[in-house]
């Protein structure tokens, strides 16, 4: 476009009368770097404005905050890398232990082939086959990375049955995983054996111990779903904990209303 | 220079070195407060957003690839930190405006208090009022100095598109203050 028509329209919308059709082509010449915003006086001077607000100051308590974040983060890292010196032997043992077993259940698979097979030993196969994902999940637990935990605890879903051992990583994982997806899956994978009452007490003394909102949360709907009356304590600490955010303080209200 | 002094900072950070985080949190902890607070205008959650910015730091830090500007690449891990909050949070953030609006609506009412509001007051509350999409780059324009390419690379568009999104939020601010002089 010429420069004199562009000039006549920016001088057209600085006193204010340019129609909506104008205001279009004025959009296109500001995308096609034909006008400046600062050309556009009415509209400059609220932004010069803006920029000139002093933005709020945040409280000291975002400091604190900061600092005790970074000084966990760090001792993470140092205690990564002194594992780290560790490393090939967490690496190898598990593999093989895997290798064993994979053996193991080789030689028992190719023995089925060979001879009629019988319910024994399809029983002892599916046994081994349980010792193997059940050994696997136990080591992958271990890991560094987040997803490989949750890989582990994704294993659980395929054991028919699982042993204390299991469970009991479980509930380690539930109540101290860095990571919080890990510990929500943890506890999806635990509420399938609610009909224990050990894991029903060992999840209700699981409440005092989370301190992310969406953990507490869903536990405390679990502890709604299961009808459990004897979590409704431990609920109530979590309510009368300052710490406790405010819309989880409401939501465990909720649930302690309905339990009691 | 302060742009190489961050980036040299981050990679540092990337490296191990965590401690350079806290230079760069001590620079940039008040602009992003003040972004968040303008999006929300809640001091704790926005405190709480700056915190889980520099945590998303810290863990993303080896994508930091130091070949973009670290006040870009920060802000668009914010915009992102704002954004999954208010999604698990919809409910609250709902809640949260209406509060919002109730206690607009108090204080247009009081006539008396609004002579005395001055056009940056009015100005604030003109920003508190416009749509939460023009609001955001209104934001970013401030704390991120106009810079209009960066600001492109945060949202994913050209460097004219975001002059034409900062036009119409100008335009939409601009008729919203009018009206607020008008109650006055």
């Amino acid at each position: 476009m010429e420069k004199k028509r562009v000039e006549e329209l920016v001088a057209k919308y600085n006193e204010g009368l340019a129609d909506p059709s104008e205001i279009i082509v004025i959009e296109q010449l500001i995308e096609g770097g034909e006008i400046e915003l600062t050309q556009l006086r009415q509209l400059s001077s609220f932004n010069e404005q803006l920029m000139k607000e002093e933005g709020p100051l945040p409280s000291p308590r975002l400091d604190d905050q900061f600092q005790t974040m970074l000084g966990e983060e760090k001792r993470k890292l140092v205690k990564g890398s002194f594992s780290f010196k560790f490393a090939e032997w967490s690496v190898i043992i598990p593999r093989l232990g895997l290798a064993t077993v994979l053996l193991v259940t080789g030689f028992v698979g190719g023995n089925l082939l060979q001879r009629p097979s019988s319910s024994q030993d399809v029983q002892q196969l599916t046994r081994q086959v349980g010792e193997l994902k059940e050994m696997m999940m136990l080591s992958l637990l271990e890991k560094e990375s987040a997803s490989e935990r949750l890989r582990a605890v994704s294993l659980t879903n395929e054991m028919d049955r699982v042993s204390d051992k299991v469970t009991r990583a479980l509930f380690q994982t539930l109540n101290h995983d860095t990571n919080v997806n890990v510990r929500l899956a943890a506890l999806e994978a635990l509420t399938a054996y609610v009909r224990q009452s050990a894991v029903r007490e060992e999840l209700i003394r699981s409440i005092s111990m989370q301190d992310s909102p969406l953990v507490q949360v869903t536990l405390a709907e679990l502890m709604v779903s299961l009808q459990e009356k004897k979590s409704v304590g431990a609920l109530q600490k979590l309510l009368d904990n300052d710490s406790t955010p405010k819309d989880v303080k409401k939501q465990i209200k909720k649930s302690i209303d309905i339990l009691i | 220079m302060e742009a190489l002094a961050d980036n040299t900072l981050m990679e540092k950070v990337r490296d191990g070195d965590l401690d350079k985080l806290s230079l760069l949190f001590q620079r940039y902890k008040r602009p992003l407060y003040g972004f968040f607070y303008g999006m929300n205008k809640d001091q704790e959650l926005s405190e709480d957003l700056v915190q889980n910015t520099f945590f998303r730091i810290i863990k993303y830090r080896h994508l930091f690839r130091g070949e973009g500007d670290f006040k870009t690449w920060m802000f668009h891990i914010a915009r992102n930190v704002s954004h999954d909050h208010f999604r698990k949070n919809k409910m609250n953030f709902k809640e949260r405006v209406e509060n919002w609006q109730e206690r607009l609506g108090h204080e247009e009412n009081r006539s008396t208090e609004m002579q005395q509001l001055e056009a940056q007051q009015m100005l604030s509350m003109a920003m508190d009022r416009l749509p939460t999409e023009k609001r955001e780059v209104l934001l970013l324009s401030k704390y991120q100095e106009k810079k209009y390419k960066e600001i492109g690379e945060i949202l994913g568009c050209s460097e004219g598109a975001v002059k034409v999104k900062v036009f119409r939020a100008l335009e939409e601010l601009r008729v919203i203050y009018k009206q607020l002089e008008k109650i006055m």
